[in-house]
């Protein structure tokens, strides 16, 4: 009961009941930019039969090849309160995941707030594990730090060791993290 | 690195600390620096680049322009001053700047790989299409490698594109386009996606759509990868256009049995069925077609529809929506073309309860089945709510006779219910009575739901909104309600914190600004409404900059699909009626602000840049970005927001905008011919151009003339308001209701006399003068009948119950613009009077004249000026008493009917806040009437 497809700019213009979730943050327009210039298979979203956008998804792949550290990564996902507990978010992982395998990525990650338990649960269920923590990744809004977040990995099938994601020991700053 | 010599270039390391002092904003210690280099190193010409950009930084952007030339005439080759000039050129907003630099670059260095690549980028930025074809290919000629050769490609499309004239983007620069992919494609050079998806673009342009399917379904279609379904997407659009309907049917048909929940494939399935039936269309010998099997009739169709349910209904895990709504979609399409069959499927009643049943705990459950409503007789609706209720598990009565769910599931569905019921009308056919205990009923769900997670009518709903808030203090429907409902009441003051709660940024101040920018202003609240149109202005005047950076990012990474996407979305934003607006609005604002109190009108409207002779606004291709379905509305079909409403309100919109750029014009007008308080001389007036300028004025009245008679049409026509949740209407009826319009019309009418009067001299024709005599006594009944207009109270008590009138507000606030426009025109009248008064008092003095009576022309401005000051006192002695009373006004001691003692805390906090939003509105109005009051003084003669 969904219709995904590519995210075009004109979107930009609709997301509001997405976005107005106190948890998304709406950015600003060169870094939709940027995602639709250089990863748009990446940026997909769900539409409802009425036209309404229900949620997106927005990665890109980075890292290098030969370091083991290509990877798909997870900039946003957000789903509008209306459209939860369908199963979408679950729905967009997995596209963005299929995408990544394409791409011959070794594994996907995603940072997430440490205190959005709903979250975490849910990207657990959907197969990822905690690799590391990173210590006051997100500020306020007048920059001061805020709070740490989990690095989350799950490995696809060219890391077939599942190198990519065993734990780190220890927690690491956000200025040590490629 | 290519272009430099060597690799440990000596300046690289003098110029580092200029950087650092740059990257830092230490923009004083960088030209210091540059300024200590540039002793010892006269022709380090990067340092006097980096200087500029010191001094630009600093806001002395004419010296940085020219220290910048002294080395752009020098045509410099070397790396740093390549990128320092095009920095400064970005920050200066001179995108053609950069060009020439690079132009001169590839001429001195012709085979540059990288010049020549800076200036593709460079006519990019600009949207130089055509030289970026020839730059492209130049690039491919020095170093022959695929994507430069495609860029001069694609840049041969954006001609095709952005070409007045179709028939030369069909008959040359597409197929021109084509013609050189061709050439690559015989070569067998064709390696990478975005190449096939350019031939792809290329095709589907020139509408050779087999074409375009052949290379989908052959070789080099398969290198499209990178997007998910790409390829059958593609497939499937170029189908429905070629109406390959059984190809259609097969691929939607293999979709769906992969994704069962893939709505656009169930529609595309549909569709092609029915087209495939009418064509009365048999299955050939041997496959159907080359996307697989075909199906051709409608028990084919019902028979895949219920197996996609037996296979949901038989899984184990969550089931999927979509094969359940198939099947109401189907019914739907059956009953419109008449056929029987429907009934195979069931009925509609039935099975939407059988939907309820199984989501009923979703949220998205309302919005699924509303689309289906309508397959219900309006005679099956109790039925049917009655049916649902059933699936709703509620609790034994509580003592207030309501019964209350025990979950959050049940509550869920609790919630869909009465979305329906409301969407089916059923609320709104209850009397009052009805509905209040509706609304009863609704509270006591509303407070139980808490444990999981008239004009008194309208406070209780301020009440219960913010005890909502205070519960969920991230819900945004609350925020945008309380916003709309205290706009509403005229009441602006909680709104900034409603809305900045909202943390709207970027493009939502072009999708929601106008909440703020609608009323901000208009309920008397200045400093709040320059804030907000700031904003928004920030946000559009990066968009340009920003967008441009990303066209070349698409070039790049060969994202040939998504330029024409961000050139369009830069269009959008630029052509954005909501930009327009806060454009205009701001200035206007400056004005009424500061205009002849901090500044004179001329200076006021010379550092805004103001040209009155130009028009500014795309009038045509207006953009109406609104986001107007922001609020959720639950209301039935009659009451809900229609293509229609959205349509009208553009028009009033623009309307009420052109009323306002044509007064922002005027003004203009009205400065250009006024004369600068130093030289007072007639003489010097007609050799100033004061003519061609006054020609300016009268085009630009006789236009306002026209849209007020437009706009008094358009109000008379649609009485009828916007739904509820709709547009907020413009301040258009008010304005005219006002009597505003009419008055400040009359205002720069007056301009005109006067203009007259200061070209002939005091010898003109008598009818001219009493033109003017008459104009007078007219101007002040009109000034008058605003004013009588904004008498009464803004908040009282009476009956016990809390009244607003917020229409009051609006019209002092009209009030005050008006006395701006009056005071301006006057002004300007003064300035004409005064010289024609001295010398007329020189040459008496020189006949020995005794000073008899003046004549009538300065009598009657002093008589005119001295009504207007005792009006003004009559205005603000209104408004001390509205400020003393609504301060007196103890709302404490108001008892509320049906409310408990906790919401009644809510609505009356809701009350207060009301209360000192008026008081604040009072006091800036005030203020600013007290300042152009004191303006009068320069206008003795």
């Amino acid at each position: 009961m969904t219709t995904l497809r590519a995210f075009t700019c004109d979107d930009l213009f609709k997301f509001n009941n997405i976005n107005l979730d106190p948890l998304t943050e709406t950015y600003g327009i060169p870094f939709y930019l940027q995602y639709l210039a250089h990863w748009p298979e990446y940026f997909i979203v769900a539409e409802a039969p009425g036209g309404e956008l229900m949620g997106y998804i927005m990665g890109k792949a980075e890292g290098l090849v030969p370091k083991e550290e290509w990877h798909g990564h997870v900039t946003a996902l957000s789903v509008a309160p209306e459209f939860r507990r369908l199963g979408l978010a679950a729905k967009l992982m997995e596209m963005l995941e299929e995408i990544s395998e394409r791409k011959d990525a070794f594994f996907v990650d995603l940072f997430v707030r440490v205190s959005n338990q709903v979250a975490v649960n849910m990207y657990k269920q959907l197969g990822y594990s905690v690799y590391r923590t990173v210590i006051e990744y997100y500020s306020a809004s007048n920059g001061e730090p805020d709070e740490d977040a989990y690095d989350m990995r799950k490995a696809l099938s060219r890391d077939t060791e599942k190198k990519s994601i065993i734990p780190l020991p220890h927690p690491v700053r956000p200025e040590d993290i490629e | 690195m290519a272009a430099r010599g060597h690799v440990h270039d000596p300046n690289d390391r003098r110029l580092r600390p200029i950087y650092d002092y740059l990257d830092n904003g230490n923009n004083k210690m960088a030209i210091q620096q540059a300024d200590k280099l540039l002793k010892k190193h006269k022709d380090l010409h990067c340092a006097k680049v980096l200087k500029a950009i010191g001094l630009q930084r600093m806001g002395k952007q004419d010296e940085a322009f020219t220290l910048s030339q002294e080395v752009a005439t020098l045509e410099p080759t070397d790396e740093n001053s390549l990128q320092a000039l095009t920095i400064l050129y970005r920050e200066m907003h001179r995108p053609e700047l950069v060009i020439k630099l690079y132009e001169a670059a590839v001429r001195k260095v012709p085979t540059s790989e990288e010049y020549h690549s800076h200036l593709f980028m460079a006519y990019a930025r600009v949207g130089e299409y055509k030289k970026m074809q020839q730059a492209g290919m130049a690039l491919y000629k020095i170093v022959p490698k695929n994507p430069y050769y495609f860029w001069s490609v694609m840049s041969l499309v954006m001609q095709a594109i952005s070409a007045q004239d179709e028939k030369l983007s069909q008959t040359m620069f597409l197929p021109l386009a084509e013609r050189m992919v061709e050439k690559m494609v015989k070569e067998e050079k064709i390696d990478a996606e975005a190449e096939v998806q350019l031939y792809f673009m290329i095709l589907e342009r020139l509408g050779k759509y087999e074409e375009a399917l052949d290379l989908l379904r052959g070789q080099l279609g398969e290198k499209l990868t990178s997007e998910l379904q790409s390829r059958e997407n593609k497939c499937m659009v170029l189908y429905r256009r070629l109406e390959c309907w059984p190809e259609c049917n097969a691929l939607s048909f293999k979709l769906l049995l992969k994704n069962p929940d893939d709505w656009q494939f169930y529609l595309s399935y549909f569709e092609s069925l029915f087209h495939l039936i009418d064509q009365g269309w048999t299955p050939p010998e041997g496959e159907h077609c080359v996307e697989g099997e075909v199906h051709s009739s409608v028990e084919q169709a019902i028979s895949f529809v219920e197996e996609r349910i037996t296979a949901e209904d038989g899984k184990d895990s969550r089931p999927l929506r979509g094969p359940y709504l198939a099947r109401l979609e189907l019914i739907k399409r059956l009953r419109e073309r008449g056929c029987p069959e429907e009934q195979q499927l069931g009925e509609p009643l039935e099975l939407m309860s059988q939907f309820f049943v199984k989501f009923g705990s979703k949220p998205c459950c309302i919005t699924d089945l509303k689309i289906f409503l309508d397959l219900l007789n309006p005679d099956q609706y109790v039925q049917f709510i009655n049916r649902l209720m059933e699936a709703v598990p509620l609790g034994a009565p509580e003592n207030n006779g309501v019964a209350l769910p025990g979950d959050t599931r049940a509550l869920q569905r609790h919630l869909c219910v009465s979305q329906i019921t409301r969407l089916l009308g059923l609320h709104h056919m209850l009397d009052a009575a009805g509905k209040l205990s509706v609304i009863r009923e609704l509270k006591s769900h509303y407070h139980n739901g808490l444990q999981f997670g008239d004009e008194n009518m309208l406070w209780q709903c301020l009440g219960i909104l913010e005890e909502g808030l205070s519960h969920s203090p991230s819900n945004a429907q609350f925020k945008l309600l309380l916003l709309l409902l205290f706009c509403q009441l005229g009441a602006f003051e909680p709104v900034v914190d409603l809305y900045s709660s909202l943390d709207a940024k970027h493009v939502q101040h072009d999708t929601i600004g106008y909440l703020l920018t609608r009323y901000a202003e208009s309920l008397g609240q200045f400093a709040a409404a320059s804030q907000s149109c700031n904003f928004s202005l920030r946000f559009f005047h990066s968009n340009q900059k920003d967008t441009s950076e990303y066209i070349i990012q698409a070039y790049k990474y060969g994202a040939f699909e998504k330029i024409p996407e961000f050139i369009a979305f830069r269009n959008r934003l630029n052509q954005s009626l909501h930009f327009a607006q806060v454009r205009t609005e701001r200035m206007l604002l400056d004005l009424f602000l500061e205009a002849d109190i901090s500044s004179p009108l001329e200076d006021s409207v010379k550092s805004m840049s103001l040209c009155p002779e130009e028009d500014d606004i795309s009038w045509d291709n207006m953009r109406d970005n609104r986001d107007l379905t922001v609020l959720t509305s639950w209301d039935p079909k009659y009451r809900q927001l229609t293509a229609e409403h959205r349509q009208r309100s553009l028009e009033e919109e623009a309307l009420w905008l052109r009323v306002r750029s044509l007064t922002l014009r005027l003004v203009g007008a009205l400065a250009s011919i006024s004369h600068p308080p130093s030289t007072h001389n007639s003489e010097k007036t007609t050799e100033n151009g004061v003519v061609p300028k006054a020609s300016t004025l009268q085009h630009l009245l006789s236009q306002l003339e026209s849209t007020l008679s437009q706009a008094s049409q358009f109000t008379e026509k649609h009485t009828q308001p916007y739904p509820f949740f709709g547009p907020p209407s413009t301040r258009l009826a008010q304005a005219l209701a006002s009597g505003s319009c009419q008055c400040q019309l009359s205002a720069f009418q007056l301009t005109t006399l006067l203009l007259e009067l200061e070209i002939a001299g005091l010898d003109m024709p008598p009818c001219v003068s009493e033109k003017r005599q008459h104009w007078y006594p007219n101007a002040l009944l009109l000034f008058l009948e605003i004013l009588s207009k904004c008498k009464g109270d803004l908040l009282e008590v009476k009956d016990g119950q809390c009244k607003a009138q917020p229409s009051l507000l609006e019209r002092l606030v009209f009030f005050v613009e008006t006395t701006s426009v009056v005071l301006w025109v006057s002004g300007y009248c003064g300035g004409v009077l005064r010289p024609l008064k001295s010398s007329l008092q020189k040459k008496k003095k020189k006949k020995k004249e005794t000073t008899v009576a003046l004549p009538e022309v300065f009598t009657g401005f002093q008589e005119y000026t001295s009504s207007l000051q005792t009006l003004l006192s009559q205005s603000l002695d209104h408004i001390k008493g509205q400020e003393v009373s609504l301060t007196a006004l103890k709302l404490a001691d108001l008892s509320l009917e049906g409310q408990n003692s906790e919401e009644g805390t809510f609505t009356k906090a809701a009350m207060d806040k009301v209360q000192s939003s008026y008081l604040r509105s009072l006091q800036e109005v005030g203020e600013l009437l007290r300042k152009r009051m004191d303006t009068m003084k320069a206008l003795k003669i």
